[in-house]
């Protein structure tokens, strides 16, 4: 097989890690087998693939979304706690019930991230302390249920002492599997990629069409699940479990250093960081004695791994193949011949009417928005018809890119109305937004950095569909859709590229794409032609006129007059946050109102 | 209604303690955008050094400050310098990350140096109390009390009638503009992070005559700090004072008519639940929606 770069499968060869994993899987299934005395390793090893649940399912959270968390424990004790008791209560083993913990702890998530993900970097983390020390005082303060500061006791195992701990040892060693067939099945998904999106870049994902606050509960969700069964069968190993020892902010620290050890957001990393942590910190326990040290350890290793390591082996070592490899490789360039053919090609898939000039199809009115005392937009009005590209011009900071935002919904807008095809959408999230239709391009361009061009350029969806979370993430008429986006462009041979590798103008390219795999009626572009060479901006024109010839309307933000003059009508023009002129490009040469905003009005004469 | 008026007094004296000890907190982030979540450890640490310095000498806590307050202060300068120094351009994840573990090492080195037990300062005024009408004043919430806003007081004059402070302030509101005007970042946020670590000298010796504590106190702590701030809106020095005086009430107000054990659970709530509602707490401005 041909090591071709897939960026965000951290490994070289998806298949030579896998069978590194069966025969580790192998031996770890036969080593109580082989060594039934050896009690005191098979101990460690059971507290090892603990560990590594909580890595691989904090992993989905923290790694693939991008929300790092310090309560991953408090999952562990929801799990715990909900077993022990109803396996008190109900008299049944706590094996059966280990699923409920598991349900137990997705409804807390989900109830905890409708909240919590609503904060981002500095909020989420102290929240997420928070909750978990909240929990550890409600299990000390509701003695009746949980026992309080003395605990609960839980039923000793009923099987014969030949099986010794063998069914812990092998239920917790399919957990981990188990919790690891997920992750690896969730970064495949479009879900996975969605996740990734939203870790990147939340905004531009949620403007791409990823319905961010479903994703990121769901991933919080299936964080949890896991770690609630793996409460349930720790509770049962324990047979005895307390608020301190249960909702343990140890246990979240042991598991944030595994994961950082091995790799965030990688699919092994979480797996290999365990197995590096847990001996380190059985090791402590044995050496140094007292729960003291073990701060201190845990501490010092979190400090140091967050100064010198933050990318954890796998990606360090995957970056250092990678770079052998590269030495070899030859540059790529922009297909420009592709893009100078200008053969409308591209047959957008979604059937519409033809476009109705006279009908606005986005229409603006009033529109306000202010950053404290500086009025950004100031009751503009303004109107884009189906079917044209419409020039929006205005020195700098007029309000071009705050009405972009505005109509995105990437900013919230203190007054106005903004509709489109008829239809309100100013209360919209801005996934809905984009599911009507509405997409954009940047002035800096905003390509999800970590993924490859393709998955860029897949990454957008036109709607929320729940079959469409387990379809892969690469996969079927959206990823034949994306190839021919990305030849449309004269990106093809990028495909595989990483995004935040590519010039300035490429990016331009790639976003392009991404923008039309919404199937969108209409695109907002900010300065398509800034910032990139000379020859591509022509390019970049002729591809709009193909565009608009398909029946997709524009509204351009430019600064350079001829692109804008050549390409534009009509042609709005902003001054100080509102309307100033509106007209054809040769009426607008001429505007004296806007020549003056632009090269400064004239002296006031005295009468 | 005696009863409650007895409460809020008591209340507000601990929301005058709880003002100083949030205000470095809310500096620093101010400035730096970082919260410091070692910065209870920097408290109980603080207070451990008090107790140790009244058991051997007898000295007054409050007038162990002298000494505890330059100690924090250089502490703090160097752990900026030797950590977070480097952390600049990281997310800010991972900053909270790199704090926690430095209270987890502070937490565990309390206890392997000296036992890890409860302890408290006890000065010969601490069960006396003024009596003013129905009301009664206990003496070290009093001094306590006037020890912090002296000290915030202080703070204050520091930030705005010295240059540095002017530099701090300049920093918050506006970093590259500070830093075009002259005003370097990084001695800025080291003096910064150093006056918020001081400001835990100050607030721990004051701690240890008023609670019992023990190196894991820190959680308590930090949970009633970011409490405060978060209330009051993070960054915001008069946010805080109003976040500790209203959350030092709430807390005695729970501990009187519901009980001690939930007392800190208020903190936990607030935390979440303005978060959620009010991000900006009560004078923070939200970080602007940057999006470029």
């Amino acid at each position: 097989m041909t090591a071709r770069f897939l960026p965000s499968r951290i490994l070289p060869s998806q298949h030579r890690s896998v069978a590194a994993a069966v025969v580790a899987l192998a031996a770890l299934i036969a080593f109580p087998l082989v060594a039934p005395d050896d009690i005191y390793r098979q101990n460690v090893i059971f507290q090892t693939f603990l560990l590594a649940v909580g890595a691989i399912s904090w992993n989905v959270v923290s790694g693939y979304t991008g929300y790092v968390s310090l309560g991953q424990s408090a999952f562990l004790g929801v799990g715990a706690y909900t077993v022990a008791i109803l396996s008190l209560e109900w008299g049944v083993s706590p094996f059966l019930l280990s699923p409920l913990g598991g349900i137990a702890a997705a409804l807390v998530a989900l109830v905890v991230g409708f909240i919590v993900m609503r904060s981002r970097g500095h909020a989420f983390v102290i929240i997420t302390i928070a909750l978990l020390l909240l929990f550890q005082t409600i299990a000390l303060n509701l003695g009746s249920l949980t026992g309080g500061s003395n605990g609960l006791t839980l039923p000793l195992p009923q099987w014969s002492a030949d099986f010794q701990n063998f069914p812990f040892y092998y239920s917790m060693l399919g957990l981990v599997v188990l919790a690891q067939i997920m992750s690896m099945w969730i970064r495949r998904t479009k879900f996975g990629t969605g996740l990734v999106a939203i870790r990147e870049d939340e905004a531009k994902a949620a403007a791409v069409g990823i319905h961010v606050v479903r994703y990121k509960v769901l991933s919080f969700m299936a964080s949890a699940v896991v770690m609630g069964v793996a409460g349930g069968v720790y509770a049962y190993y324990l047979t005895f479990i307390d608020p301190r020892g249960m909702f343990d902010i140890l246990v979240s620290v042991g598991i944030v250093l595994a994961v950082l050890i091995g790799g965030k957001g990688t699919l092994w990393g979480p797996v290999l960081g365990a197995f590096i942590v847990q001996p380190l910190n059985e090791a402590t326990n044995v050496y140094a004695q007292g729960s003291q040290t073990r701060l201190v350890f845990f501490g010092g290793m979190l400090v140091l791994v967050v100064l010198f390591m933050p990318d954890g082996i796998l990606p360090t070592v995957s970056r250092l193949l990678e770079r052998r490899r590269r030495a070899h490789k030859s540059v790529l360039s922009i297909d420009q011949e592709r893009i100078a053919q200008r053969k409308p090609a591209l047959a957008l898939s979604a059937e519409r009417a033809a476009p109705n000039p006279q009908q606005p199809l986005l229409e603006v009115r009033d529109l306000t928005k202010h950053f404290s005392g500086l009025k950004a937009v100031d009751n503009c009005s303004l109107a884009v018809r189906e079917g044209t590209v419409t020039g929006l011009i205005g020195p700098n900071g007029s309000g071009k890119t705050t009405i972009f935002n505005l109509v995105t919904g990437m900013m919230r807008a203190d007054g106005g109305e903004i509709k489109f095809a008829g239809e309100r959408i100013d209360e919209l999230h801005p996934w809905e937004r984009a599911h009507r239709g509405l997409s954009r391009t940047y002035q800096i361009t905003r390509l999800f950095k970590q993924m490859s061009v393709l998955e860029n350029v897949v990454a957008p969806l036109p709607e929320f569909r729940w079959s469409h979370l387990r379809a892969g993430g690469i996969s079927g008429a959206e990823a034949d859709k994306a190839k021919e986006l990305l030849d449309f462009v004269g990106m093809a041979k990028f495909a595989q590229e990483r995004a935040d590798r590519l010039s300035f103008g490429q990016q331009k390219l790639v976003e392009l794409a991404q923008a039309l795999m919404l199937d969108p009626r209409l695109i907002l572009l900010d300065e398509p032609a800034g910032g990139i060479n000379p020859s591509l901006i022509e390019s970049m024109a002729d591809l709009i006129r193909d565009l608009k010839a398909q029946g997709v309307t524009f509204l351009v933000v430019e600064h350079n007059m001829p692109f804008v003059l050549g390409l534009c009508d009509p042609v709005t023009v902003l001054a100080r946050g509102s309307k100033l002129a509106e007209g054809r490009p040769d009426e607008i040469r001429k505007d004296q109102a806007v020549l003056d905003a632009y090269l400064g009005e004239p002296e006031p004469v005295p009468q | 209604m005696e009863q409650l008026g007895q409460i809020i007094i008591l209340g507000l004296l601990l929301g005058g303690v709880y003002a100083l000890m949030a205000s470095g907190l809310t500096l620093i982030f101010g400035v730096m955008h970082i919260i410091n979540v070692a910065q209870g450890a920097f408290l109980v640490l603080a207070a451990l050094i008090t107790w140790e310095l009244w058991k051997t000498t007898g000295i007054d806590p409050l007038v162990t400050m002298i000494v505890t307050a330059p100690l924090m202060f250089v502490g703090g300068y160097v752990v900026y310098k030797l950590l977070l120094e480097r952390l600049r351009d990281s997310s800010p994840s991972m900053t909270v990350l790199l704090t926690f573990g430095l209270a987890l090492v502070i937490e565990g080195g309390m206890g392997v140096v000296t036992r890890n037990v409860f302890r408290s300062v006890t000065p010969s005024y601490f069960n006396s109390s003024y009596n003013i009408g129905p009301f009664f004043l206990p003496k070290p919430q009093v001094y306590g009390c006037l020890a912090a806003v002296a000290v915030l007081g202080l703070l204050y004059f520091a930030l705005t009638r010295t240059w540095m402070g002017r530099a701090i302030r300049a920093s918050s509101q506006n970093l590259d503009a500070a830093q075009l005007v002259g005003v370097s970042a990084t001695s800025v946020a080291a003096l910064t992070f150093a006056l918020g670590a001081s400001t835990t000298g100050v607030g721990g010796s004051i701690l240890s005559v008023l609670f019992a504590f023990f190196p894991a106190s820190h959680y308590v702590w930090i949970s009633r700090l970011l409490g405060i701030i978060v209330l009051g809106g993070m960054g915001s020095l008069p946010g805080a004072v109003v976040g500790a005086l209203l959350l030092g009430i709430a807390e005695t107000v729970t501990a009187s008519y519901i009980s001690l054990r939930w007392a800190t659970v208020v903190f936990y709530l607030v935390i979440m639940v303005v978060l959620l509602v009010r991000p900006q707490g009560l004078f923070g401005t939200r970080l602007r929606e940057d999006v470029t």
